[in-house]
């Protein structure tokens, strides 16, 4: 029966690229390819959902040997990022129904149709994998589909440029996690993920240490932390917004996917000291990608770099889930692995439903800037509402479903005080801190994105004659809305399940009794407000819109609002020893400073990333290539000479050595 | 019965809060010579603008109708979360400190939307400055009550005012003298209190939170104001709970509840007469300077923290 479900899914989202092709010109079967897509994703769906709330056999399906051993299989961690995958994807697919046919024409619609079900197969593959070939298979291919749909948009040189940052990094990660797991050869030599369970016990602590290492590298690269970013901010703003959608709502997910299988499914927690440095990611990129976020007005870069953010938000569960494990507390490493989980779930519905949010803006006003838009609540009020619903769960405010993901971190730092670690004792309740600035400034990000965009006066002909968005856009918005509030005040729908896959993952730990005291309080809380706002609306006089006074000047216009770039001049210049902006202000004409006839001002951040880290490696990688040159003479008697001594070192090697 | 004392505190702390406001006023108005205004002027203030037409900017959408009534209900529910009789609160035996910090936040935000929708220069500008000062309000209140509750062993208000309750007043340890420290801070940023804000001011360049009120008007304006002065109550109230709740009573008897009841007025007229002498005395800073002074909360509760730790017997 489930099987049956994941067949089906496989074989309809497989079926999808050759219908996009067969009647890519016609017209009146548009909607087909995104109808099959819905269907196959909820059978995926369901196929998940088994894993999800049913027992935790691993449901073993697709499986063969050649050319490699390649198997899928559901257990309870793959259910549940199946089922999220799936989940996610299917508003995002209903979205697309009207954004793709409605942007794209003849051949790059067909592309797009091509690429996005295979993106989404891909994504499963990887975290239904069950041998490191598939797994690493998936992986590849979630890459390059990913990438030839950032291709179908255009072919500039600049964002040939940014793809090709992206598919460098991708395969830099991507070579760190093939090499994570052949350290496993020696013991498990068929790299199924049941034998290298088994012989990661048999691992020495050095090998261990490396494999966590690679792990931490290779899938913080795919997650996007800082300073493994940098394709992040680049490669998700240019891609079609469905696709973005999918890369920020789904694809990173993948990567803690691999976070998760490999630290606690496979290692049974890291080395000591791994908590801190997941720790310390997650401090650096939930900060850092924040603070980036709010100096940015093109609306996808800003979700880019808040994707950042929230990926760090996850490493500070993570991480604090393998402090405690380090530190014999399962409970707790429990609880934290699970705030962990539900905030990828959370980032999941809240980032897709802001990316699409995105892409309905750009629809109506085609254009991403902040500044460009203004208003929009008034002319789009069902995009505007479900935008705000994104907005106040990615800030993490209570009643939507991301509060109660930073709440259960927060109760697992404030436990990190019962430790009998002194410096664990210190540093988790610390972390309160670090994830409290973290909240307030997304708060602040997210006053300016909603204020700017969807309030006050229209800042341009476009915002001012923006329409709303066709039915099958604003259902997909709206499907994923309705999950954050459902969260945000029944979090048990979500947090019994996840309990039961915590349990999975840490031996030794019963449901942690945080999730029913939240559980408890969330309703009253939620009951109060209502009833109070319900009794103040009650009170009703007599209502009047009328100009606000100018004082005497003509009437107020949409220039004088405050813009995005003004709203964060104080946090900008707060934490100017992190942007290190260039400024230039230029003044025409320059012989009279103060009679001008135009001023120019412009703000660059400098990105010391490339500056102070990328460039030297590179550097670093060139000059040795300069330096190996020397080895190739083009002599030929050199080349025998090297021959020759590789043949007698190999056999010195095999006579003395072994 | 306990349940009947709950709702009574919470009422008390929603009722009073305009006379709160008033007290303040009066004090601050001796101590720099004038006869000042009757402490019942808020309620005055309240009643005629509930009876007034609310006007809106043309601009104006829903939020800007719907951010006043959620601010007021934010601080209708945060009352709920605070003890002021007994070790115990409607919402304060249910939640944890986090929950009623992160509801303020909710507040905060939806006014933060309403000043941006009037569509004029000051809503943004004070909604921008108010971003700053809660961004960096937050942490130093939460990590100065993360370090009583780490004390207390129990992130729930009630259970850390009823832990207090149990230590002994002369053997408190640094921990309640850094946390007390910070969090007098934060609740002056919170409130928007000197040094950080002028509740008093109209001027545009040291405004924060009346410019981002400034287009509101009518029973809008008087829920704002309404939920402001609530704020105030529950910060001071909750500085009461937290740091001096000796005196609250232990059991249900009239007699206990009588001083009790007692005590905390003579305490709240100690808080309020600190707040005038503080706000007659000190200018308020440039808006620049406002991250230093929360830097030095932030930095107080971090001591804090590492206190709990130190002191942990």
């Amino acid at each position: 029966m489930i099987n049956t479900a994941f067949y089906i899914f496989f074989a309809l989202l497989s079926v999808i690229p050759l219908v996009a092709w067969l009647l890519h010109r016609r017209s009146r079967w548009l909607w087909l390819p995104a109808m099959l897509l819905v269907v196959g994703l909820v059978a995926g769906a369901a196929a998940a959902g088994h894993g999800v709330w049913g027992s935790n056999q691993p449901v073993p399906s697709f499986s063969w040997n050649f050319p490699f051993p390649f198997a899928l299989s559901i257990d309870r961690l793959s259910a549940f990022f199946l089922f999220l995958i799936c989940a996610i994807s299917i508003p995002i697919a209903i979205f697309s129904l009207s954004y793709v046919n409605g942007h794209y024409q003849g051949p790059r619609r067909a592309w797009i149709w091509t690429l996005l079900p295979l993106f989404i197969l891909s994504m499963s593959v990887v975290v239904t994998a069950s041998t490191a070939l598939a797994f690493l298979f998936g992986w590849e291919l979630m890459t390059l589909l990913s990438a030839g749909l950032i291709l179908v948009e255009g072919t500039s040189e600049e964002r040939l440029h940014n793809v090709f940052i992206y598919l460098l990094m991708m395969h830099a990660s991507a070579a760190a996690v093939a090499a994570a797991f052949f350290l496993f050869w020696p013991h498990s030599p068929g790299l199924e993920f049941a034998s290298i369970r088994s012989s990661a016990p048999a691992l020495g602590p050095a090998i261990r240490t490396v494999v966590f290492l690679l792990a931490f590298v290779g899938f913080g690269t795919k997650a996007g932390i800082i300073p493994f970013h940098l394709w992040l901010p680049r490669a998700h703003p240019i891609a079609p917004s469905p696709v973005s959608a999918l890369m920020s709502g789904v694809m990173l997910k993948t990567a803690i996917y691999g976070l998760v299988r490999f630290a606690f499914d496979f290692l049974g927690g890291g080395p000591p000291w791994s908590g801190y440095l997941v720790l310390a990611a997650g401090a650096v990129s939930g900060l850092l990608g924040v603070l980036y976020a709010i100096a940015e007005h093109d609306l996808k870069r800003l979700l880019a770099y808040h994707s950042v953010e929230n990926i760090g938000i996850i490493y500070l569960g993570l991480g604090s889930s393998l402090l405690f494990l380090a530190n014999g507390a399962p409970q707790w490493a429990s609880l934290a692995l699970i705030a962990a989980l539900l905030h990828t779930l959370n980032h999941a519905l809240f980032k897709s439903l802001l990316f699409l949010g995105a892409g309905a803006i750009s629809h109506s006003t085609h254009t991403l800037d902040l500044e460009e838009h203004g208003g929009l609540l008034k002319r789009m009020p069902v995009t505007g509402t479900a935008f705000l619903i994104g907005c106040c769960s990615i800030v993490g405010l209570p009643l939507f479903n991301g509060f109660i993901s930073e709440w259960l971190t927060f109760r697992s730092f404030l436990g990190g005080s019962l430790l009998a670690n002194a410096t664990a004792q210190v540093v988790l309740p610390l972390m309160i801190g670090v994830l409290a600035l973290i909240g307030g400034l997304a708060a602040a990000c997210f006053a300016k994105v909603y204020g700017v965009a969807f309030l006050g006066r229209p800042r341009s002909a476009e915002a001012e004659h923006a329409e709303e968005t066709p039915l099958a856009m604003r259902t997909g918005l709206v499907l994923l809305a309705l999950p954050c509030v459902v969260l945000g005040v029944l979090p048990s729908l979500a947090l019994s399940p996840l309990a039961r896959l915590a349990q999975v993952l840490v031996p030794g730990s019963s449901v942690p009794e945080e999730i029913s005291s939240i559980s408890r309080v969330i309703p009253w809380v939620a009951a109060t407000l209502l009833g109070t706002i319900v009794v103040t609306f009650a009170i009703r006089r007599a209502q009047r819109f009328t100009a606000t006074w100018a004082c005497g000047l003509p009437p107020l216009t949409s220039r004088m609002q405050y813009t995005s770039t003004a709203f964060s001049k104080p946090i900008r210049s707060v934490f100017a020893a992190v942007y290190r902006p260039d400024r230039k202000v230029e003044v025409l004409p320059a012989d009279q400073p103060y009679f001008p006839a135009s001023i120019s001002y412009r703000s660059e951040r400098t990105t010391s990333y490339e500056k102070f880290l990328y460039r030297p490696a590179v550097d670093a990688i060139v000059a040795a290539a300069h330096q190996l040159r020397r080895l190739q003479t083009g002599n030929i008697q050199i080349y025998l000479l090297y021959i020759f001594l590789t043949l007698v070192s190999l056999l010195v090697y095999l006579r003395f050595l072994r | 019965m306990t349940m009947a004392i709950d709702v009574f505190q919470a009422l008390l702390l929603i009722l009073a809060a305009p006379l709160v406001r008033g007290i303040v006023a009066r004090i601050k108005a001796g101590i720099q010579g004038r006869r000042g205004a009757s402490i019942w002027r808020p309620y005055a203030d309240v009643l005629k603008m509930f009876r007034k037409e609310d006007l809106a900017p043309p601009s104006a959408s829903a939020v800007f109708r719907f951010a006043p009534r959620l601010l007021f209900a934010v601080a209708v529910a945060v009352a709920a979360f605070v003890p002021v009789l007994q070790p115990s609160a409607l919402l304060g035996s249910l939640g944890d400190f986090i929950v009623m910090v992160y509801l303020m936040a909710l507040g905060r935000f939806f006014l933060a939307l309403g000043g941006m929708d009037g569509g004029s220069a000051f809503g943004g500008m004070g909604a921008s400055r108010e971003a700053l000062v809660s961004t960096l309000a937050e942490a130093p209140f939460l990590l100065s009550m993360a370090a009583l509750s780490i004390s207390a062993h129990s992130p729930r208000i009630a259970d850390i005012v009823g832990w207090t309750l149990g230590q002994d007043f002369f053997d408190i340890s640094a921990v309640h003298i850094l946390a007390f420290a910070s969090m007098g801070m934060v609740a002056l940023a919170e409130s928007g209190r000197m040094p950080v804000d002028n509740p008093t001011t109209h001027l545009e360049l040291t405004m924060i939170h009346e410019a981002m009120v400034l287009e509101y008007s009518g029973p809008s304006l008087a829920l704002i104001e309404w939920a402001s002065a609530i704020k105030l109550n529950v910060m001071l109230a909750l500085l009461i709970a937290l740091f001096g709740p000796w005196g609250m009573a232990t059991h249900l008897a009239p007699v206990a509840l009588g001083s009790a009841f007692g005590v905390y007025l003579l305490k709240m007229l100690l808080l309020m007469t600190a707040l005038a002498v503080i706000e007659s005395s000190v200018a308020k800073l440039r808006m620049y300077l406002v991250p230093d002074f929360l830097g030095v909360a932030t930095a107080t509760s971090v001591l804090a923290i590492i206190f709990t730790v130190l002191s942990r017997r």
